[in-house]
């Protein structure tokens, strides 16, 4: 599903050179569902938006569904993401005037299926809506919703086009332990029912529903083991 | 990159929703725009106002009259051309009737001069003039006593007669003078109209002599058969005359046989020279209003291209999501070139309505002869078509600066 090699990702500001990724290997697989962990400043972001097709690599290879996504232009990119990608971030990101419903049909406005009906736009933000438990929140404005519920609106525009992979930046990092409870409910669910999800988190609570943790530190992969074993390590740290 | 008609809909739509949400902004912006149609579009309904009035000034006393002489070609002997081929004949006449139409009347006009006697009194030399019905449209005169000519006094060549007010007063006839009968050339007229005297002498008319008009059919008949005729004709509007001359010159030259190279027989003149004196002063002020629109909406435009770049840095984190869920640079450039052209035709449209009211206004100022002042519809096409313009021109830059933003850039953005 998911194959890195060898990835890097240098910034350069001014002078100076970062190195955010110094040679990422990964491979994820299909239905997996994967935490990233490590330190602020580890590289975690930089890595969510390489493979999320938002940022190219400096060096290295990206194979997505077997496409080879590294280099391939910002169009063909743009592309990528609205079909093989679904995106939640920290801070949801909902148009503050749409309702739920047009929150969650906006991909579809940049699709490449042309000639889809309202009703059948409105039929698969629906089903989306409904997949989140959101089905009593249609046509409710952002800002008529509580965090949980925003977080869930955008997990549902995420999941509209049934992405290969669902991947998260720290989607609990806006909110509380109940809210972080229901949305994370939500990604379990997702997960049985065959999505692939990867999840950037700094709690052990969240890396919890995962089945795998993935740590970084300084750009390199520290450690990439099953949950149970990842979460003995922590114990006896 | 195809974006699906979908993505335009929506586009549009939320460019309406932008403008709304930001109304006053929106109107501030676009105020540019709106002066500048609002007052262009003014000045050329005054302008087309003021045309339609000297053009109808024109038509009263003649600017739309063609009159068709015989006339011998200058350079050429005169035995090439004797007079019977360069009269004309009532068929010629007849035939410019069917096939020129640009042309409301003609009529051919035979003067001669007979004795012409009533009760009291009788007149060597008067001039008599044959004429058509089509006579008083193609003159512009008319009756203001009787009735005037009609075709079943051409058809049926009857003996009537109209005069004007100095042959009455010449002939000694009563003031009520329709139903009197006179004497042409020695046969009894009856009188069935009073012609109006003639008012403007600008073209040679004199109005103290006296005129006696008999039906053209009737006056074939009391002339030789070598008669000399002209033709008056009038075309449907001030602005067609030249074409109805030009119609006149060909059918002419057509059923003349005149082949090309070889000179005109006869002459058809109008008398347009006024009128193209007055469009070329209209053409002069239409391209000022064009000059003040000009600026107007180049201070306009920067407007918007100011407004556009606020909207990007505002929106700089809806852009990123956007891009983050699948747009491409293309969709959002066009996004925000949509929002640029919605937000200028809104203005055009705002100041083609003010233009609108403006030339009412126009027309209801007593004395200022602006009647008939209205905004024609190229003008309104134009307005609109140049705010399109603005439109495109001024939000090409901020567009391009949305598109080329970094998806992450524009996500992290406060
Ligand atoms: N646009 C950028 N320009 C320069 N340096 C950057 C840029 N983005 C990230 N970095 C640097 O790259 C490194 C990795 O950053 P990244 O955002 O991936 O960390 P992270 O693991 O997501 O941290 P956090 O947990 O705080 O979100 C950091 O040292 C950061 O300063
Ligand atoms: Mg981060």
């Amino acid at each position: 599903m998911i194959c890195v090699k060898a990835l890097r990702k240098i910034y350069r500001v001014g002078e100076e050179q970062i190195h955010a990724l110094r040679g990422v290997d990964l491979e994820i697989g299909a239905n997996e569902m994967v935490a990233v962990m490590g330190a602020s400043g580890s590289g975690k972001s930089t890595l969510m938006n390489i493979i999320g097709c938002l940022d190219q690599p400096t060096d290295g290879l990206y194979e997505l569904d077997g496409q080879r996504v590294a280099q391939m232009s910002e169009s063909a990119l743009a592309l990528v993401r609205n079909e093989k990608i679904g995106f939640v971030f920290q801070s949801f990101e909902l148009l503050a005037r749409q309702t739920a419903l047009e929150n969650v049909e906006l991909p579809l406005i940049y699709s490449r299926e042309a000639g889809l009906t309202s009703r059948e736009r409105e039929r698969r933000a629906l089903r989306a809506l409904d997949r989140v438990r959101l089905s009593d929140r249609v046509t409710h404005r952002p800002n008529q919703l509580s965090g949980g519920q925003k977080q869930r609106v955008a997990i549902a525009r995420a999941i509209l086009n049934h992405p290969a992979i669902l991947m998260a930046d720290e989607p609990t990092g806006n909110l509380d332990s109940v809210t972080t409870k229901e949305v994370m409910e939500i990604f379990r669910q997702l997960h049985e029912e065959g999505q692939t999800v990867l999840i950037v988190t700094h709690e052990n609570d969240v890396a919890s529903y995962c089945q795998r943790v993935i740590r970084l530190r300084d750009g390199l992969v520290l450690s990439d083991l099953p949950i149970h074993e990842d979460q003995a390590g922590v114990a006896s740290r | 990159m195809i974006l699906s008609p979908y993505f335009y809909a929506q586009a549009i739509k939320l460019a309406l929703s932008q403008i709304w949400a930001n109304r006053k902004r929106s109107l501030l912006t676009a105020l540019g725009i709106i002066v500048g149609v609002a007052s262009t579009t003014s000045v050329i309904a005054a302008l087309s106002g003021l045309k339609a009035n000297v053009l109808a000034e024109f038509e009263t006393f003649g600017a739309n009259r063609i009159y068709v002489f015989p006339d011998r070609p200058d350079d050429k002997p005169r035995n090439m051309y004797p007079r019977d081929k360069i009269r004309i004949k009532p068929w010629e006449v007849v035939e410019l009737q069917q096939s020129c139409p640009s042309l409301r009347a003609i009529t051919p006009v035979t003067e001669f001069g007979v004795s012409v006697a009533s009760d009291e009194r009788e007149l060597d030399g008067i001039t008599v003039v044959g004429i058509w019905p089509d006579w008083h449209e193609a003159e512009n005169r008319h009756v203001i006593a009787g009735r005037t000519f009609n075709q079943i006094d051409e058809d049926g060549e009857r003996q009537v007669c109209l005069l004007n007010e100095s042959a009455i007063d010449e002939l000694r006839l009563p003031a009520e003078a329709v139903g009197s009968h006179i004497l042409v050339d020695g046969r009894r007229f009856l009188v069935v109209g009073v012609i109006e005297t003639l008012q403007s002498r600008m073209f040679g008319g004199d109005g103290n002599t006296a005129e006696v008009f008999i039906p053209f059919s009737v006056a074939i008949k009391l002339q030789s058969s070598e008669f000399f005729l002209r033709v008056t004709a009038v075309a449907k509007s001030a602005e067609l005359s030249e074409e109805a001359r030009s119609e006149i010159q060909r059918t002419m030259r057509r059923i003349r046989g005149i082949q090309p190279g070889e000179p005109d027989t006869f002459r058809a003149e109008a008398i347009d020279q006024y009128i193209d004196q007055f469009k070329v002063l209209a053409a002069g002020i239409t391209a000022i209003a064009a000059g003040i629109v000009g600026i107007s909406l180049l201070v306009g435009g920067i407007g918007i291209m100011n407004i556009m770049l606020v909207s990007v840095s505002e929106r700089t984190r809806e852009i990123g999501l956007r891009k983050a869920v699948g747009a491409t640079p293309a969709a959002i450039m066009m996004q925000f070139l949509l929002e640029a052209l919605v937000l200028c035709l809104a203005g055009g449209l705002v100041g083609v309505v003010i233009g609108k009211l403006f030339a009412i206004g126009l027309t209801m100022i007593p004395g200022a002869s602006l009647e008939r002042a209205d905004v024609p519809l190229w003008a309104v096409l134009l307005s609109f078509a140049f705010s399109a313009l603005v439109g495109l021109g001024f939000g090409f830059f901020p567009a391009l600066k949305a598109a080329r933003l970094d998806p992450i850039e524009a996500l992290r953005h406060e």
